[in-house]
């Protein structure tokens, strides 16, 4: 009987892990570092807000293409999905980006690919905040 | 480079930055130990300079 009593409570705590670890990794992703942050992973959280941060400053300075939702294929498609990988710093990418984006120039292409490795960056560093949270990595 | 969010970078500085923020993001979140990240950070910097004019040069001959 007092195994049948014991045997619940684990699954309960991992469900219980699981939703805190999916609550971080969400964090992570929406401001890049919080997810490390919750951990208290400091320089992790620092090196993730910071990095994002500063790729997505330089593509849209560098008047890189900022993807919408309203693309025309699926090129544009998944330029908005990786933009969107950024969370709140897709926002500020629009707002800084006022002129428009300038893909005739090598720097403006450069800015768009910037952009769009800042996003995965974080998805990638969202995904490690998940993972870490679960105990899986450290 | 132009302050007052209008950056022209030339290919090199393109390269470089890029490549120094990416060896610091992957160094911090794949080490633990400070020197363990430096030497990741400094590697692969190093890789991706190395990489990227490779293959620039290996482009030259197709760029006429």
């Amino acid at each position: 009987m007092a195994d049948e009593t014991a045997v619940p409570a684990a699954p309960r705590q991992d469900t219980r892990r699981e939703t805190m670890a999916f609550v971080m990794g969400v964090a992570g992703w929406i401001v890049p570092g919080l997810g490390h942050a919750l951990l208290k992973m400091w320089g992790r959280a620092a090196a993730c807000f910071l990095t994002v941060g500063m790729l997505v400053i330089l593509g849209a300075g560098m008047r890189g293409n900022v993807f919408s939702s309203s693309g025309n294929d699926a090129f544009d498609s998944l330029g908005y999905l990786a933009d969107l990988g950024t969370g709140a710093f897709y926002l500020v990418a629009r707002s800084l980006e006022t002129s428009g984006a300038d893909v005739s120039h090598a720097g403006g292409d450069y800015g768009t690919r910037f952009l769009a490795a800042a996003g995965v960056l974080n998805l990638l560093a969202a995904l490690h905040a998940y993972e870490a949270a679960r105990g899986r990595k450290a | 480079m132009n302050a007052g969010m209008g950056f022209h970078l030339s290919h090199f500085q393109s390269l470089l930055l890029f490549a120094l923020l990416i060896s610091i993001a992957f160094g911090f979140l794949s080490r633990r130990r400070p020197i363990d990240r430096v030497k990741y950070i400094v590697w692969s910097l190093f890789l991706f300079l190395l990489i990227g004019v490779g293959i620039g040069w290996a482009m030259y001959p197709f760029s006429r």
